[in-house]
């Protein structure tokens, strides 16, 4: 059982490439912290920066209260699962997971009975002389899985474990996962770049966007106060709405051509930029109730709810609507849709951060 | 739909295989089928009779004790400048795929030898171990090791060894680059994370997924070094001394063309065409196969 303590942690490679601008995390004991980006983000890097497959350029990493900057991979006592698996095809399952056990000078015995145990827990036990080309994707990762689990580190790395598998398959393992996690009760870092794997598994959060961390926090936090534009982008299927306003005078913020006032600030703010998520809005039945009217260019029911998307007047992107149920909406029409109060966001184009603003 | 290539003319293509066909003919089948003739005779010192004699020159061959002991020499001769050439690329291999900076130099430079011709390399070796100028006897000298292979049979097989070997080593290490280039970064960094060192990683992880590449090689090593490394020896001991670096392609040459028995010499290279036959058919069996790990 362990910690991790991340202090100014930066990454700068040779040719002076900066992958990390500086991030600062506190890991507790057990937690499964999701480290969640888009490609480049610095996600995978920070990620192997707490293995000790790359260098650490600046600050600390310290786990349970050690710092193992300078630690071989190997002395730090974690487990990694890969995206590939990196299983040694060369191996019997069973002598995949014995590997660092043997490396660590466990005795014949034990070793056994460890991976045993494990092979137990995994449903493993009936593949330990296959060799891993003779597994199945969700197989091979379950050894994987075991590899990690069979050594008892101090510390779990995902490494976007479930990108190589069919959807279905992702949503069966994200659960064994974290039902894993918990029973083991270890300290476990995860990156992923798909939102809904990362709301669902996190305690805690990291969006990272360009090498420096954007927010941390829970996934509902997350979800109900994002603290920038990129990060209420990020999370949340479809994506958050960015509708822009004008400001009246008093510092009066309002959609345009829409005479209902939204919200006031006292003009600090560069762009003032409305963020409502699409199942924040509802139809209403006349246009005088409603804050947009929605031309409708294309509607997708997906049975449990109807995804519509459109345009409105005085707005440059597309916006979507998640409407409970199913609908009988056509392309073509006009659609009066309001805002739910509770849930406006308001940014500030001109640096992407939230607003200042009374409502 | 017709799947076989169609040709408009009847005889189109046995001419156009024909070129290939001649070739392999006039330059193979053809003096291979002299040997085997010329196996089965017994020529006067003179060339003026020939005597058709069964199989005795195979039985004179294998009743001659200094055939076989030539045979046992090729075959020390081959394994070790095998394992001399492909330990001492493997050495160099793993070392070049860690290089970062200037690496294309580094490899051509090591591909370089390649392009030297056996006896030139043989040259080579020859006078840098000559015993009266060259600089490696020399140096031994200082060390205390009296280097002649003019005289030390034993001396001078380790000078034909290390020529030979040197010729193939550039050979070797292309593929083995290849070979470590191969095994995925991520097995090598699993390992690490499950706590073996860099030696362990080697002989546990990427040697094992080298078997391929290191079985193929071993095979060609031999085929090299037991018919390719005539002009390496000629041009350096000529077998000597006292037959000490005599190998059977040698032989072949200094029975027949020096000692002008010819039918023994055929029936050597009979059975140096066998020796050829079996390794092609092990090479096409296991190698063109990939070598399962």
């Amino acid at each position: 059982m362990a910690t991790i303590k991340i202090d100014g942690l930066k990454k700068r490679y040779a040719n002076g490439f900066e992958a990390i601008h500086g991030i600062d995390l506190d890991v507790a004991d057990g937690e499964l912290v999701v480290i969640v980006g888009p490609s480049g983000c610095g996600k995978s890097t920070l990620l192997r920066m707490v293995a000790g497959l790359e260098t650490i350029t600046e600050g600390t990493l310290s786990i349970d209260g050690t710092v193992v900057n300078d630690h071989e991979p190997g002395q730090r006592d974690i487990a990694m699962v890969f995206q590939n698996y990196a299983l040694y095809p060369h191996m019997s399952v069973f002598n995949n997971m014995a590997y660092g056990l043997r490396n660590r000078g466990v005795g014949r015995e034990e070793i056994k009975r460890k991976v045993a145990d494990v092979a137990a827990i995994l449903e493993l036990g009936d593949l330990l002389d296959r060799k891993p080309a003779q597994l199945s994707g969700g197989q091979r990762q379950r050894v994987a899985m075991g590899r990690a689990i069979v050594r008892d580190p101090k510390v779990f790395l995902f490494d976007e474990p479930l990108s190589n598998l069919d959807a279905k398959l992702r949503v069966q393992m994200r659960i064994e996962i974290k039902r894993l996690q918990r029973r083991l009760g270890t300290t476990s870092l995860y990156v992923t770049h798909d939102q809904v794997e990362a709301m669902t598994l996190a305690d805690r959060l990291v969006v990272m966007n360009a090498g420096r961390p954007e927010q941390i926090g829970t996934p509902m936090d997350i979800y109900t106060n994002p603290a920038s534009m990129f990060v209420a982008g990020f999370i949340g299927s479809p994506a958050m709405n960015f509708l822009a306003l004008e400001r009246m005078e008093g510092g009066r913020l309002r959609l345009p051509g829409s005479e209902a006032m939204l919200a006031e600030d006292d003009g600090s703010n560069g762009a003032p930029v409305l963020g409502i998520r699409p199942e924040h809005m509802r139809t209403v039945g006349t246009a005088a109730d409603a804050d947009i009217v929605l031309s409708v260019d294309a509607i997708e029911p997906l049975g449990a709810d109807t995804l519509v998307y459109g345009r409105a007047l005085g707005q440059e992107g597309e916006i979507v609507l998640r409407l409970g149920g199913s609908h009988s909406i056509g392309e073509g029409d006009n659609l009066p849709v309001a805002f739910d109060r509770n849930h406006l966001h308001f940014f500030d184009r001109a640096n992407g951060r939230r607003a200042d603003v009374r409502t | 739909m017709q799947k076989r290539v169609t040709f408009s003319h009847r005889y189109l293509p046995y001419l156009l295989v024909a070129p290939q066909i001649i070739i392999t003919v006039i330059f193979f089948i053809w003096p291979a089928g002299q040997a085997v003739v010329q196996s089965v005779l017994v020529e006067d010192a003179f060339g003026l009779s020939t005597e058709f004699v069964w199989f005795e020159n195979y039985q004179e061959l294998f009743a001659d004790p200094s055939y076989l002991q030539t045979f046992y020499r090729t075959i020390v001769f081959s394994f070790s400048t095998a394992a001399l050439a492909m330990g001492f690329s493997l050495l160099l291999a793993v070392m070049a795929d860690r290089i970062i900076k200037g690496e294309s130099v580094y490899k051509t430079m090591l591909i370089w030898p390649y392009a030297v011709a056996p006896a030139l390399a043989g040259v080579l070796w020859f006078m840098m171990f000559n015993p009266t100028i060259g600089i490696i006897s020399f140096l031994l000298g200082k060390v205390g090791v009296s280097w002649n292979h003019y005289l030390n049979g034993d001396q001078a097989f380790l000078l034909v060894v290390i020529a030979a070997a040197w010729k193939q080593i550039s050979y070797n290490f292309v593929f083995f680059l290849a070979g470590l280039q191969a095994v995925p970064r991520s097995l090598i960094e699993a390992a690490a994370i499950d706590g073996a060192g860099p030696f362990r990683r080697f002989w546990s992880i990427v040697f094992p997924l080298l078997s391929p590449t290191t079985f193929f090689l071993l095979v060609v090593n031999l085929v090299y070094a037991f018919f390719d490394t005539f002009a390496v020896i000629h041009a350096t001991t000529q077998g000597g001394p006292a037959k000490a670096t005599e190998i059977l392609v040698y032989k072949v040459f200094n029975d027949g063309f020096i000692g002008l028995d010819l039918g023994g010499s055929a029936a050597q290279s009979v059975v140096l065409m066998v020796i050829v036959i079996v390794l092609t058919i092990v090479q096409f069996k296991y190698v063109e196969r990939k070598v399962a790990y």
